[in-house]
């Protein structure tokens, strides 16, 4: 063992990797050698692609799941960063600027930090429900992710219950702030979790009321059945047929995403951190992520709802038509034959030359060198360009997802620029507006909504 | 508690220990030295004790607060100060007139212009000394100066107690010009230490008066801005306007002086009442309200910006020439005697009683620091309201902690 052991402590960090790496691949290569010899892997190939044909449900389930669970903690970094940046700009400072072009790796770093940190467990704390509150926090959004539809064909399930598990799925979250105030052994913790309990239960109610005007609309609990129906013209949005539900259902969004100015749970000038007043690490780096997903998932339902999610505002295909542009992009590559070899040889070396020459005569303090670096980045940015208009030209979906995001954006501006102007309301003005005035604004919406429907039913 | 809990020993971490009153309460170890103390201690069913402090996010400073709380609402609650105690009147007896200035410094350390004045006037009584016309007129400007500084941070903390992030930050960029302003005539951007006895320490230079123009310029339109973004806002007024409202008499009755007691009705400035250096000279109103809540205070504060903006800019207009120091002896020593001397800080009465022995150190010194008895309304404001509102109120009275510990 020792004489093993010798050359491997003598051997540089990289050696210590490569070479189990190689020892890794002098078997791969030899078991596929026997394996197709033997006619094995072909069989075990063509039975698992038949487990998967037959059980595609299962497939399509499991692929979307792992979808949104990646897109989640992103989605997180990016409207963290976004938040960072905008409360900064409306607060006459800077905002993140060190890590990345202007800043923009920040949360990244962030979460990285949050990773790194002691991941500390207070004493006289439940430990089992103080383990498990931000893993349920975190989930309970990211689940109501798997029924959004983001584009035409791509939401995860497509589900004719999908309004009423969202919100059933999403109230979840009231469970872990409720589980981490209850356990933390904390008076602040506590508050906090009651408050959330209070104000969430509460919100729920119009903000389910506010939803059964579009259910009542729109004749059916599909998310993606909802988009449809709002195709068409601009006019067709739900925002312009239930103007006070979109009103309701936005305030009501707020409180249930806990922002400000219904951020009570977490009041950090008196509850210091609500319910995650104990947590560290990255227990509450998932409070953190949950709140900013949620986020996400609020205003992206918002859009879905009242804003035709995918839908573009206007058709710009007659307008395209009237001036004349058409577009064919039925790109051919095997058509040029050998004539893509020199393409793809001569392509950008001449694009870089062509860039970087310009701006090497225009600017005589910079060296040759230099432009040509600025030069193919540019190249760089142009092709990726030119690829993204030809995506957008060419499948629907991605067009339709750039509008959903957009709308979708700007709501999560809308929370961030609240989050910089409000104070905060009081607890009893929060259940006051709740109980006295959402509650009978949207009865009201849901009783003008059915007789409308009833009233333009009858006079056809 | 009256549930018991098994907690880790702090003597060994391994055993578990059945605690009696736990560390994580805020009952106190000893058995209850007073009445009040034995009163406070004792919960009712439902209540607990909940320990705001000195490590709180919004207590100004390091106040500690132990509320006795009914689920959202204060029952009673129990302040402890004297945490940042320095023994400053101590202190400043065992050192020369000169160092008691920078003694008394840091008690006020957001508008420091005006706790350093205390042992500066006091001496200047007892010498009966005559400070030239000029250095009158720069001290005032010094403190009208601190002054706004003073107020627009307090306009800032009120906001983000409520929860409004934006207006502190305002409220810094208001208070960073003025400082950098401070700094480039005294040295110092907190702790000036610039009064002298006898005038001031420098007559105004060029970086001072071209920050202070630039400064001028854009003052009344930056309070303006500043005033808009949280004055007619919903949520602020609904969070503040008929919360913590003091009456007249018992503002009176608790000592409270500044603009808790301005908004209470009653037009007391020491500026006007008994006014001192070269403040009858001026012309400028006390801006007083009636309602006496939050939300009237805050109105006086800013009301107060713009009279304060209207002396400076009255200051600049009349400044004398002349010089900035009286000619006093190296070695101070003011005759055997008493004085009073009271001035108008951004918190209220900032007055000193000093005894003097006839050697070159205050024999005692007595200072009274306004937020020390504005800070003790909390126990007639506070008991009925909602834990939000703790830190609205405190908030608004706009304690300085060096100053209440001395």
């Amino acid at each position: 063992m020792s004489v093993l052991a010798r050359p491997w402590s003598r051997l540089t960090p990289a050696g210590k990797v490569v070479l189990p790496l190689l020892g890794l691949l002098v078997f791969l290569t030899l078991a596929l050698l026997v394996g197709f010899a033997t006619g094995l892997i072909p069989g075990l190939i063509r039975f698992v692609g038949d487990l998967l044909g037959a059980n595609i449900g299962i497939v399509r389930f499991v692929v979307a799941a792992s979808a949104i669970l990646l897109m989640s903690v992103p989605t997180a970094f990016v409207i963290i960063y976004m938040e960072l940046k905008v409360i900064a700009l409306m607060n006459l400072r800077l905002g993140p600027n060190r890590v990345g072009p202007w800043g923009s790796l920040h949360s990244i770093v962030h979460g990285l930090k949050v990773l790194g940190k002691e991941d500390f467990t207070p004493t006289g704390v439940d430990v089992p429900v103080f383990t498990l509150a931000p893993a349920v926090t975190f989930l309970a959004p990211v689940l109501g992710l798997l029924v959004l539809p983001f584009a035409p064909g791509l939401l995860g399930i497509d589900m004719n219950l999908a309004l009423l598990y969202f919100f059933a799925v999403s109230g979840l979250s009231v469970l872990g702030l409720m589980m981490a105030g209850w356990s933390s052994f904390n008076k602040y913790s506590l508050l906090g979790g009651l408050r959330a309990a209070a104000q969430i239960i509460s919100y729920e109610i119009p903000l389910t009321l506010a939803v059964v005007g579009v259910i009542m609309l729109a004749g059916t609990m599909s998310l993606n059945q909802i988009v449809m129906n709002q195709s068409g013209s601009i006019l067709d949005w739900y925002m312009f047929k239930q103007p006070l539900g979109f009103v309701i259902f936005f305030i009501a969004a707020t409180a249930e995403g806990n922002r400000t100015p219904f951020d009570l749970t977490e009041a950090d000038s008196e509850l210091v951190a609500g319910f995650a007043t104990e947590y560290s690490g990255m227990r509450f780096g998932f409070f953190f992520f949950a709140e900013y997903v949620g986020v996400f998932i609020l205003s992206a339902l918002t859009t879905v709802l009242f804003l035709g999610g995918w839908n573009a505002p206007f058709d710009i295909d007659p307008v395209l038509n009237a001036l004349g542009i058409r577009f064919d992009l039925a790109l051919d590559l095997a058509r040029l034959d050998v004539g893509l070899l020199f393409l793809l040889a001569l392509g950008p070396v001449v694009g870089t030359l062509l860039i970087a020459l310009p701006i090497w005569m225009l600017r005589s303090d910079w060296s040759f060198l230099k432009s040509l670096v600025i030069g193919f980045i540019l190249l760089n940015v142009l092709l990726a360009a030119a690829v993204g208009v030809w995506l957008a030209l060419s499948f629907e979906a991605v067009v339709g997802l750039g509008w959903f995001l957009v709308k979708t954006y700007f709501f999560v501006f809308l929370f961030v620029w609240m989050r910089a102007t409000l104070p905060r309301v009081r607890i009893d003005q929060l259940m006051g507006f709740a109980w006295k005035w959402m509650l009978p604004a949207s009865l009201v919406n849901l009783f003008v909504t059915a007789l409308a429907i009833i009233v333009v039913s009858e006079v056809r | 508690m009256a549930q018991q809990t098994r907690v880790r020993s702090l003597d060994d971490p391994d055993v578990f220990v059945e605690s009696p009153a736990t560390i994580y309460d805020a009952v106190p170890p000893y058995p209850p030295r007073t009445e009040r103390e034995a009163e406070f201690y004792h919960l009712r069913d439902g209540e607990m004790l909940i320990n705001l402090g000195p490590q709180h996010p919004s207590t100004h400073g390091v106040l500690r607060v132990v509320l006795k709380i009914d689920g959202e609402r204060v029952v009673d609650l129990d302040p402890v100060i004297g945490y940042l105690h320095r023994g400053v009147e101590k202190i400043c007896e065992n050192g020369t007139w000169h160092h008691a200035i920078s003694n008394c410094d840091p008690l006020e350390y957001v508008a420091s212009m005006f706790s350093e004045a205390m042992p500066v006037l006091a001496c200047e009584k007892l010498l009966d000394l005559q400070v030239p016309r000029r250095a009158e007129y720069i001290r005032v400007l010094a403190w009208e100066l601190n002054r706004i500084a003073s107020h627009a941070l307090f306009m800032g903390w009120l906001s983000l107690d409520l929860g409004g992030l934006t207006p502190i930050l305002y409220g810094f960029i208001e208070r960073d010009e003025i400082v950098e302003m401070l700094n480039a005539l005294t040295g110092q951007r907190v702790l000036f230490n610039y009064l002298r006895i006898g005038g001031v320490n420098g007559d105004l230079n060029h970086d001072f008066m071209s920050r202070l123009g630039d400064w001028m310029s854009h003052a009344a339109e930056q309070v303006e801005n500043q005033t808009k973004l949280i004055n007619e806002n919903e949520i602020f007024v609904g969070r503040t306007r008929g919360l913590g409202v003091v009456d007249r008499a018992t503002a009176l009755r608790m000592c409270a002086t500044g603009p808790v007691l301005r908004a209470t009705g009653i037009p007391y400035d020491i500026r006007r009442a008994h006014p001192y250096s070269v403040y009858n000279e001026l012309e400028f109103d006390v801006p007083t309200r009636e309602e006496g809540d939050s939300y009237a205070r805050y109105l006086v504060h800013v009301d107060e910006i713009k009279q304060s903006i209207h002396i400076i800019d009255q200051v600049l207009h009349q400044m004398p020439d002349g010089t900035v120091m009286a000619k006093i002896p190296r070695w101070i020593r003011p005759r055997p005697g008493r004085a009073w001397v009271s001035i108008e800080s951004p918190r209220g009465q900032y007055g000193a009683y000093v005894m003097s022995d006839g050697s070159d150190h205050p024999f005692r010194m007595r200072i009274r620091d306004p937020s020390f008895f504005n800070l003790s309304l909390v126990g007639h404001l506070m008991p009925g309201n909602l834990i939000a509102d703790t830190m609205a109120i405190m908030a608004s009275l706009d304690p300085v902690m060096g100053g209440i510990d001395k």
